[in-house]
């Protein structure tokens, strides 16, 4: 398929997410905290702020710099959770089948029925808003399409050939679930993950908007444009920049994933072939 | 044939003129008041005693009425249901004559009968109604409240419009019952059951239909008890919680009136048109960041004086806030007949905050914890411009993100060392400053377990003081000790920022909550695009 | 079919026993209460009296299996309880919302169908063609901006610019209040349809069976039409169902933002307002709703194609 622009463009974009991400120190220019000065409150974009400031006085471009550090951690921490959660649960409850199986089922199908946006709202409820709070609600809610993934997987690649032979062989379930199964329903795995990265991160900006965001002071793409919607009149780029950093970025994770999937999945590339 | 062509060119300029000036003077009768409930995305409930929710308010004060209502324009409590009251030598007894002229929405005539039934419903032992607080005054309600006693026995009936009530303490019942949850309902229509889904009231407005989350739509009562009016035909609530979506839907003509943020106070005041349309006034809100006295640093007053200084208050209100706000400089509101106006506010200066805190033994300052929500007023944004400015006196303050439910909770049982809130402080002056009188315990409202037998004494004198210009007087002291020990950083008073379209006339400064309109003086003219 | 429909309900009853006790035991640790919330803005604290008479009348200092156990005998016989606030049935208050979310969720799923796949579908004619990255790029756009931002866009746009539309609340119901949230609900699952429907038919166009088709000279216009869409139209029914489904969860922003009197700008009211009652009643039929699209979907794919069939 010519189809690699999305690979290319998408790529792209999260690479330069993440690169800002990592020399976020290098490449502020105030910081994103503590240089707040009322006096300089609400300032358009110029020579000196770029982005312009915000309500506090504060560089806007700085603190979308180190937005990108929080928003990325969280779609990138709460991904990793929900995907090790979706695939112990999946790959042990396609492998070993049974009771588990039908337990792990029953949950999946539980997980998948409550929306998880209101799951998540429940327990930042519970815990207080917050980053690590925000990391928990996103990282437990969010992986019953992995474990649904990796069960099936496991169906289909448990009676294949060279599983028979691993366990003919006298390898443990575990290391046969590790080292056999594993490797071959990543690229699914990373497929959905990339895509679940651009869900955390819209997520987060959701519950800002619901008044259940991150704690202060270090700043997130989506706390910033939920603060900001006051003044989309009066302060336009107060929003205009931590919507743009949203968009372009989840757009981008979602190109990418929906490239991954070409190259990737390789079911889809057998069936293209 | 040309004098009397002429005449009635003359009569038709004449008339033309008279509607003129009827259009800016005179009411005009019928249309449709859109106002806006922006408190919440929905109605808490329509029974009047049940809630205590501002938003609520709104809708009861145009179906329901207490005995009460407050004038906004001389800031003081005013009989609403009743033509005279006389209160006894000592204070303790007030003999009420209703007005014989009111009538229910049933038809029914409302007579002490009701009033006493109202309150003996509020106290009623087995229900939690929150405006138990105010008719406990009355002799007899807390037998009432504990089930022991089926009446209030401070409440008599001398004839159908007469009414005699007996308070346990010399206070004026004028600031316990302008409260809308203290309204008087028809027994018959109570006693129906689901009185909350058809409320029926003695106000200006008849309840009409009520889409819950969106909006409650009320009629004009005809036999309303205040000749001529209400003036419009329908009132409309429309709930809207969303500020942006209300920026919108009020530019859009939409709605009639809207509540403005600082944000939106800006650009409203900045715009030619929309500043035609503001309605401002002093809220009887105190905005304060409360030190619970007894965590360390904050027992010493010159460590609470110091960050009183460390803290540019007047940048923060003018930057931040937008001069949505009034400069606080003790705890009662300038809406307050005690409010002293020689008192000057703690001045900016960091150097004096340090001499401070070196003098209470931290000259190198210290850590502490600040608990705040996301209130854009009086919440994280406050904070985050406060951080800076304790930091450079050596303050270190660790923010702690709750909910404003959680809030409320966290004060009342001092699981802080510092927050900040927001903090009703009128209309009774006597019963705010009971919240620092070392005797109140601390679920009540002393959340700062802040305690001085000086100003106890003056408190206590004042409540004690019979002449109300002497208990002013006290209350001002009480009120200047209160400065002094600073138990707050005293930051603000709100000011209530209330929009409204050209077309609506008659619209009230209410001090005590700006949403609640005596909407029977209002009225909308011609230009409004609901007919 | 029927054996379909009572397989899926011997599931969904355990199912939803547990969603039952998962909503309870969340939301009964809740810091905060619903007489806490009464005091918004720090206006008129409650006092303590008054907080016990009224924890007492909510049962909230009964121990939590006591009423857990109340809870789920009442919910047997199909009373949810009654609301904190408003002290109405439960059902009652989530009666009068029902309709409101309905209406908006048929019609964000109605925009997101016939804009979707008719997208996706164009752009996996010409896969690789200008017209398919335009047409993926605008559907992924969809799905990467925030829903209250996109909202608030609409409202700017079409009732304060254009003047076309009114910006918020329920009018009289009609279709005027209902396009605007509706769009703003519909972009995601639109996105997501596009997307599924560009890859269905992918697979489709290049199977055996189609292939056979065209080599027998099959007209293309027939291949589409009537091979290709059939056969692309189970895994679009698959997405469709599963964004139904769950679409009256995800309404809870765009409620919000639109004043739309929904289900989920109650729920989002009532957590906020720690009414608990309400809150998990309003779960309990968000979740009702998906388990019941998504029975409706599986009796569909029985009808569609009839080569699936339930073990």
């Amino acid at each position: 398929m010519k189809l690699r622009t999305n690979l290319l463009v998408g790529g792209g974009l999260v690479g330069l997410a993440i690169v800002v991400a990592i020399l976020a120190p290098w490449i502020q220019i105030t910081d994103p905290v503590l240089d707040a000065n009322l006096m300089n409150a609400e300032i358009p974009p110029g020579a000196d702020f770029p982005f312009g400031t915000d309500q506090q006085g504060r560089d806007i471009y700085s603190r979308i710099v180190h937005g990108a550090r929080i928003s990325l951690t969280v779609g990138l921490v709460s991904q990793i959770a929900n995907t090790i959660i979706g695939v112990t649960l999946g790959l042990t409850a396609g492998y070993w089948g049974g009771l588990w199986d039908d337990l792990v089922s029953g949950v999946t199908n539980l997980m998948l029925a409550i929306p998880s946006l209101i799951f998540a709202l429940a327990i930042m409820a519970i815990l207080g808003p917050g980053l690590v709070s925000l990391l928990i609600a996103l990282g437990l809610t969010n992986w019953s399409y992995s474990c649904r993934i990796a069960r099936a997987q496991v169906l289909s690649l448990k009676s294949q050939g060279y599983v028979q032979a691993a366990r003919i062989l006298g390898y443990g379930d575990l290391r046969i679930m590790f080292t056999q199964l594993l490797p071959n329903m990543l690229g699914p795995l990373i497929v959905i993950a990339t895509l679940g990265m651009g869900g955390s991160i819209l997520a987060e900006a959701a519950l800002s908007f619901l008044g259940l965001g991150i704690r202060p002071p270090y700043p997130s793409w989506g706390s910033m444009l939920s603060e900001a919607r006051d003044q989309i009149t009066t302060a336009p780029w107060l929003s205009v920049f931590p919507g743009l950093a949203i968009f372009l970025t989840v757009l981008g994770l979602n190109l990418l994933g929906d490239g991954l999937r070409d190259i990737l999945d390789p079911q889809s590339q057998e069936r293209r072939a | 044939m040309r004098t009397i062509g002429l005449a009635i060119a003359a009569l038709a300029l004449f008339v033309g003129m008279a509607a003129e000036a009827q259009q800016t003077q005179t009411p005009r009768k019928g249309g449709t008041i859109r106002m806006t409930g922006p408190y919440g995305a929905s109605m808490g409930s329509l029974d009047p005693h049940a809630t205590s929710r501002a938003q609520d308010g709104i809708v009861s004060l145009a179906i329901h009425r207490p005995l009460y209502s407050w004038d906004s324009t001389n800031n003081k409590v005013v009989l609403e249901l009743a033509t005279s009251v006389t209160p006894s030598e000592d204070g303790l007894v007030y003999t009420f004559k209703l007005r014989d002229d009111i009538f229910f929405h049933n038809g029914r005539k409302m007579t002490a009968d009701d009033v006493i039934y109202s309150f003996t419903r509020i106290m009623d032992s087995t229900k939690g109604y929150p405006s138990a607080r105010y008719v406990r005054v009355i002799k007899g309600a807390v037998e009432v409240e504990k089930g022991q006693a089926k009446e209030i026995s401070g409440l008599k009936k001398i004839d159908d419009f007469t009414l005699e009530m007996t308070l346990t303490d010399r206070v004026n019942p004028g600031y316990y019952f302008f409260q809308n949850n203290t309204a008087i309902v028809p027994k018959e229509e109570v006693e129906k059951g689901n009185f909350a889904a058809n409320p029926v009231g003695l106000g200006p407005f008849v309840f009409k239909e009520h889409i819950p989350g969106s909006r409650v739509v009320l009629e004009r009562n005809p036999k309303f008890y205040k000749a001529g009016k209400p003036y419009a035909d329908r009132m409309i609530l429309q709930i809207m919680s969303e500020a942006p979506a209300r920026d919108v839907a009020f530019r859009n003509k939409e709605i009639d009136t809207s509540i403005l943020g600082p944000a939106q106070y800006v650009a409203y005041r900045a715009d030619p048109e929309l500043s035609k349309g503001i309605l401002e006034v002093a809220e009887m809100f105190t905005r304060a960041l409360t030190f619970n006295t007894e965590h360390k640093p904050f027992q010493d007053k010159r460590v609470r004086q110091a960050i009183n200084h460390a803290i540019d208050t007047d940048l923060i209100i003018k930057r931040l806030v937008k001069d949505k706000a009034y400069r606080a400089t003790s705890w009662l509101p300038s809406s307050s007949p005690a409010y002293d106006k020689a008192l000057k506010p703690y001045a900016y200066d960091p150097d004096k905050a340090k001499a401070l805190l070196k003098a209470a033994g931290y000259p190198d300052g210290f850590e502490f914890e600040l608990t705040t929500s996301q209130n854009e007023s009086w919440g994280l944004p406050i904070v985050e411009a406060i951080l800076p400015m304790l930091a450079k006196v050596g303050i270190k303050a660790k923010p702690k993100l709750v909910e404003v439910t959680v809030l409320t909770d966290v004060a009342l049982k001092g699981e802080f060392q510092a927050y900040i809130g927001s903090n009703l402080t009128g209309p009774d002056s006597l019963a705010t400053l009971r919240c620092f009188y070392s005797k109140t315990p601390r679920s009540a409202c002393r959340v700062t377990l802040f305690s001085s037998p000086e100003f106890d004494k003056v408190f206590e004198a004042a409540a004690a003081e019979v002449n109300p210009a002497k208990q002013l007087e006290l209350i001002a002291k009480a009120n200047a000790i209160l400065y002094d020990e600073a138990p707050v950083w005293f930051f603000n008073y709100n000011k209530a920022v209330l929009a409204y379209q050209p077309w609506i006339h008659g619209l009230q400064a209410n001090a005590t909550e700006i949403t609640h309109q005596y909407v029977e003086d209002v009225w909308v003219d011609e230009r409004s695009p609901v007919k | 079919m029927l054996t379909v429909l009572v397989r899926r309900l011997a599931n969904v009853i355990p199912t939803l026993f547990a969603i039952v006790a998962v909503v309870f035991l969340l939301f009964s640790v809740l810091p905060g209460s619903f007489i806490s919330a009464m005091n918004e803005d720090g206006r008129g604290m409650i006092d303590p009296a008054v907080m016990e008479r009224m924890r007492k009348e909510m049962g909230l200092d009964d121990p939590l299996i006591e009423r857990f156990g109340k809870y789920v005998g009442h919910l047997a016989i199909g009373d949810l309880g009654n609301s904190f606030r408003t002290k109405e049935p439960v059902t009652k208050l989530i009666g009068d919302r029902l309709w409101p979310s309905l209406k908006l969720v048929l019609a964000a799923m109605l925009f997101a169908i016939v804009i979707g796949v008719p997208l996706g579908f164009i752009a996996a004619l010409k896969p690789g063609s200008v017209t398919d990255a335009t047409s993926m790029v605008v559907a992924i756009s969809g799905l990467s901006l925030p829903k209250f931002w996109l909202g608030l866009m609409l409202m700017y746009l079409f009732a304060l610019q254009l003047k076309l539309l009114p910006s918020f609340g329920y009018g009289d119901g009609g279709l005027t209040h209902l396009t605007l949230p509706a769009i703003a609900l519909g972009v995601s699952p639109m996105a997501l349809l596009a997307r599924t429907t560009r890859a269905a038919v992918l697979d489709v166009l290049n199977a055996d069976f189609v292939r056979t088709a065209r080599s027998k000279g099959m007209s293309e216009p027939r291949v589409v039409t009537w091979h290709v869409m059939r056969n692309a139209l189970v895994l679009v029914i698959t997405t469709i169902g599963l964004q139904f489904g769950s679409l009256m969860g995800q309404a809870v922003v765009v409620e919000k933002l639109f004043a739309w009197p929904g289900v989920g700008s109650l729920l989002v009211d009532s957590v906020f307002q720690r009414d608990v009652p309400a809150v998990q009643g309003c779960i309990l039929l968000i979740v009702l709703f998906f388990l019941a699209i998504n029975t409706l979907i599986d009796l569909a794919y029985v009808a569609i194609d009839p080569r699936i069939r339930y073990a």
